[in-house]
């Protein structure tokens, strides 16, 4: 395929986009039914993003007009770059070098970033409260998510994610060998998105909507976008890692829903954290098991 | 209502407000917290947002219309607000409802306990991050709705009292509705009592927050099942018994840990002493009339009623000039007792504690909202309604 | 150590039906009592009026068309009319009663709100007699 076809359709661009928005509607819907609701159709996510691109955006006073405006561009075109790298649909990557791990997992990490930009520089307390908790929960869940997905890279031998998912597929799914790296990765992830009971940043009985109150219309379409694609990268990198990689849209498909349909049990079930309670929580433990699990990993390579 | 900090100012010291508008509240109010990071020293509270002008509209209509003028003071305690009137006005005016009126009336009062109970559990789950428990209390809450809906015709607002009595019978199959309704309340709150002890990330949010020991409940005039929380066993049912309380002795639930889980675990388990009150007065429903006749003019004299509505303590003063309106009505309902505890319990505390401190007194500012006028230095002014409005309208910017 | 006390129940609701009535779709029937619209029957009122007294939000007026032959229009505003049933509780000759079925009230104008209740000649004859506009509390 070339490059514009990859970029704009398929895996990227388009095709991205429509699997983010379906993500978010099993999400919905999932967590409705769990808590005895109907939940949305399935045009919904869609529904909501076509009528956000369509309303004003308000732009507050003695904001910096083009970061504010630039910023959800930016998380977007992060994003959108990290899934190059990842087999999104059991399909080759587009791009893959050594050390293309760290560049995916950090580009997730501008997001995150962004997002709490965006809520800094704006005059608004709700925003400057949780653009600081942003940044909170970043420093506490970068790290262990960072070590769980090098497990399986300390395994495989390799920072290249295409020769970490060939030698996830030929072996025993890490989840079996590495089952607290695997854990580790999941609460990782769920703390990077920012989906409860991490959702201390956007606790929105708290702070309104955390560091994107200021946003509205294309700016909050974009942002909310960015989150779904995040979400959609994030689940496929962890299932290609340590579900025994994703070598066709089938093993794709199954994977990411068996992923997805986990982490959204684990957002019905349990209150949000305070955010001093999620960093101290998992900066401690999270470490350590990732550490531990390393340990592990390494005393394992030794021995074989 | 306020607890200032030192005038000097620190650097990254701000002050956040939450409300008029704010999704932790469901009614408008008007806090103001200065926080130093993420940990609150000080905070102020201003109330007024929901002021409707009850006290100076029941002046002007007549006994009857006041029933219902008043009973839509809450939505969710409508039908104590409107017994506590009928009580009143009935005292003044000589008349005791029928027995089975009594029974009638306490029934719908234990029954508005149990589903304003489970829509505050919802609100505090649903503060906590906790939506599961939100929809879950709010769906066991519908079968109550429809049970005021059988019995009275409304899902709120129920309108079942009249000035001497009630208006509508229990039929044979209502009570048996009732009674299976009951079974489920008890199931529910059985596995909600479970829930709140036990389960670690809940936990987390409410245990040892927000603790309040017998003295400080004392000191701060807390009332209701914010105060049963620290071991303050204040209940008008017990202490002054009226309608049918007078025969139904009720067994008040205490807890002394006086935190925020506290809290949760009094008011799920006065759903089963309401429960318990149900069936006990429906083995024993007395029969009889509905109502007993009432004057259209009240005679002279003032009265007061209290009575215990689900947030505590509810208050009435009722004035008859022996017309056919009254002369004065004096509301105080139990959130205004117990606003002032949150101000006094958020300092020292987290940002993120705040909603739920709040919502663990059960906060209607719909009922709450009175204008008091204060008498400076001998100086009596009588207000116009023009001045009075624009009062309301300058003070309040 | 438990992690979840609702897990249970979580996954027991994914297969059971949700709790949500999808109205207009499904339409339970109305219990016998429901406070619905107000309806009149004209054959048995004398014309006292208390339920105008009585009434807290003003809806309902009685206009004479022929007082001492007993023939009234009633009135009815369902726009302020708060269903509370009091003036069913008045009326000492049962005239009045609130229906459990006609609860689906709205409208698109102001027109459909005012009912006029009555034999057909009585509301003939008052077609000219405007609506009125004062609901503020009589004293």
């Amino acid at each position: 395929m070339n490059a514009l076809g990859t970029l704009l359709l398929f895996p990227g661009g388009l095709a991205l986009l429509l699997v983010a928005l379906l993500a978010e509607w099993i999400s919905r819907k999932l967590l409705a039914r769990l808590q005895n609701r109907v939940g949305p159709r399935w045009f919904q996510p869609l529904a909501d993003t076509v009528k956000l691109l369509a309303k004003e955006e308000v732009i507050p006073e003695g904001v910096h007009r083009i970061l504010f405006e630039f910023l959800p561009v930016l998380s977007l075109a992060a994003v959108l770059t990290a899934a190059l790298a990842v087999p999104l649909f059991g399909v080759v990557p587009a791009t893959s070098y050594a050390g293309d791990l760290i560049v995916t997992v950090y580009l997730l990490s501008l997001l995150t970033l962004c997002t709490s930009l965006a809520g800094l520089i704006t005059d608004d307390h709700y925003a400057a409260l949780g653009g600081l908790r942003v940044l909170s929960q970043l420093f506490s869940y970068e790290a262990p998510f960072l070590l769980a997905l090098l497990g399986p890279a300390v395994a495989a031998e390799s920072w290249q994610i295409t020769r970490i998912t060939a030698h996830a597929g030929s072996n025993v799914w890490m989840l079996f060998t590495q089952p607290v790296g695997f854990v580790v990765a999941v609460i990782g992830l769920m703390g990077k998105l920012e989906l409860s009971p991490f959702d201390a940043p956007e606790a929105h009985t708290e702070i309104v909507a955390g560091s994107l109150t200021e946003y509205s219309g294309r700016g909050l379409a974009l942002f909310r976008l960015s989150r779904n694609v995040a979400l959609v990268v994030g689940l496929t990198l962890v299932a290609a890692l340590y579900l025994g990689g994703v070598s066709d849209p089938l093993a794709f498909a199954v994977k990411t829903l068996a992923l997805l349909l986990v982490i959204t049990t684990v957002q019905a079930l349990f209150a949000r954290l305070r955010i001093d309670q999620t960093i101290g929580l998992w900066w401690h433990y999270g470490v350590l098991l990732a550490l531990g699990q390393w340990f592990l990993i390494l005393i394992g390579k030794g021995a074989a | 209502m306020t607890t200032h900090p030192d005038s000097a100012a620190t650097p990254k010291r701000f002050t956040i407000p939450i409300g008029p508008q704010h999704p932790a509240l469901k009614e408008p109010g008007f806090f103001e917290f200065t926080v130093e990071g993420e940990t609150v020293i000080g905070a102020t509270l201003r109330l007024g947002y929901a002021h409707r002008g009850i006290e100076k509209a029941v002046v002007s209509r007549t006994w009857v219309q006041n029933l219902y003028l008043l009973e839509r003071v809450c939505g969710i305690c409508s039908h104590i607000h409107s017994l506590a009137y009928c009580l009143g006005v009935e005292k003044l005016a000589g008349v005791t409802p029928p027995p089975r009126a009594q029974a009638i009336r306490v029934l719908i009062a234990e029954l508005e306990r149990m589903h304003s109970h489970l829509l505050w559990l919802g609100v505090a789950a649903h503060d906590a991050g906790f939506e599961t428990l939100f929809m879950y209390s709010w769906r066991d809450r519908e079968t109550i709705l429809d049970l005021f809906e059988q019995i009275s015709g409304n899902r709120v607002n129920h309108s079942i009292n009249t000035l001497g009595g009630v208006k509508f019978d229990l039929t044979a199959e209502q009570i048996v509705s009732v009674l299976k309704a009951v079974e489920l309340m008890e199931e529910r709150a059985r596995y909600y009592l479970d829930l709140v002890r036990n389960d670690p990330m809940l936990g987390q949010r409410i245990r040892g927050i927000g603790t309040m020991s017998a003295a400080e409940a004392h000191r701060m005039g807390v009332v209701g099942p914010t105060a049963r929380a620290s071991g303050v066993g204040r209940d008008l049912r017990v202490e002054a018994p009226y309608a049918a309380y007078t025969a139904i002795p009720v067994v008040v639930m205490l807890e002394t840990d006086g935190d925020l889980q506290a809290r949760f675990i009094v008011r799920i388990r006065e759903m089963f002493e309401s429960c318990r009150i149900i069936r006990v007065l429906l083995d024993h429903l007395p029969e009889g009339d509905l109502q007993a006749r009432m004057p259209r003019r009240i005679p002279e004299g003032e009265t007061i009623a209290r009575v215990e509505a689900p947030r505590g303590e509810l208050f009435y003063f009722i004035k008859s000039n022996g017309a056919d309106m009254p002369e004065r009505i004096k509301l105080r309902t139990p959130t205004l007792c117990n606003l002032g505890s949150v101000l006094a319990l958020c300092i020292g505390r987290q940002l993120a504690d705040i909603p739920m401190l709040l919502i663990g007194t059960d906060p209607c500012f719909s009922c709450n909202d009175r204008a008091v006028v204060i008498h400076q230095a001998g100086n009596r002014e009588k207000w116009t309604w023009e001045q009075f409005r624009r009062y309301g309208n300058e003070a309040l910017r | 150590m438990r992690i979840s006390t609702i897990l249970g129940m979580a996954l027991q609701s994914l297969f059971r039906v949700p709790a949500t009535r999808s109205y207009p779709q499904e339409r339970t029937p109305s219990p016998e009592r429901l406070r619905g619209q107000l309806r009149w029957n004209p054959e048995k009122c004398t014309g006292c009026a208390v339920c105008v007294k009585d009434c807290p939000a003003v809806a309902i007026e009685l206009l004479e068309v022929d007082k001492a032959a007993k023939r009234f229009v009633l009135r009815y505003h369902t726009d302020r009319c708060i269903f509370c049933s009091q003036c069913v509780q008045s009326c000492r000759f049962k005239c009045l009663s609130l229906s459990n079925e006609a609860w689906e009230l709205a409208a698109l104008d102001k027109q459909a709100f005012t009912v006029d209740y009555g034999r057909d000649e009585d509301i003939h004859a008052l077609v000219e007699k405007p609506a009125s506009t004062d609901d503020s509390p009589r004293l």
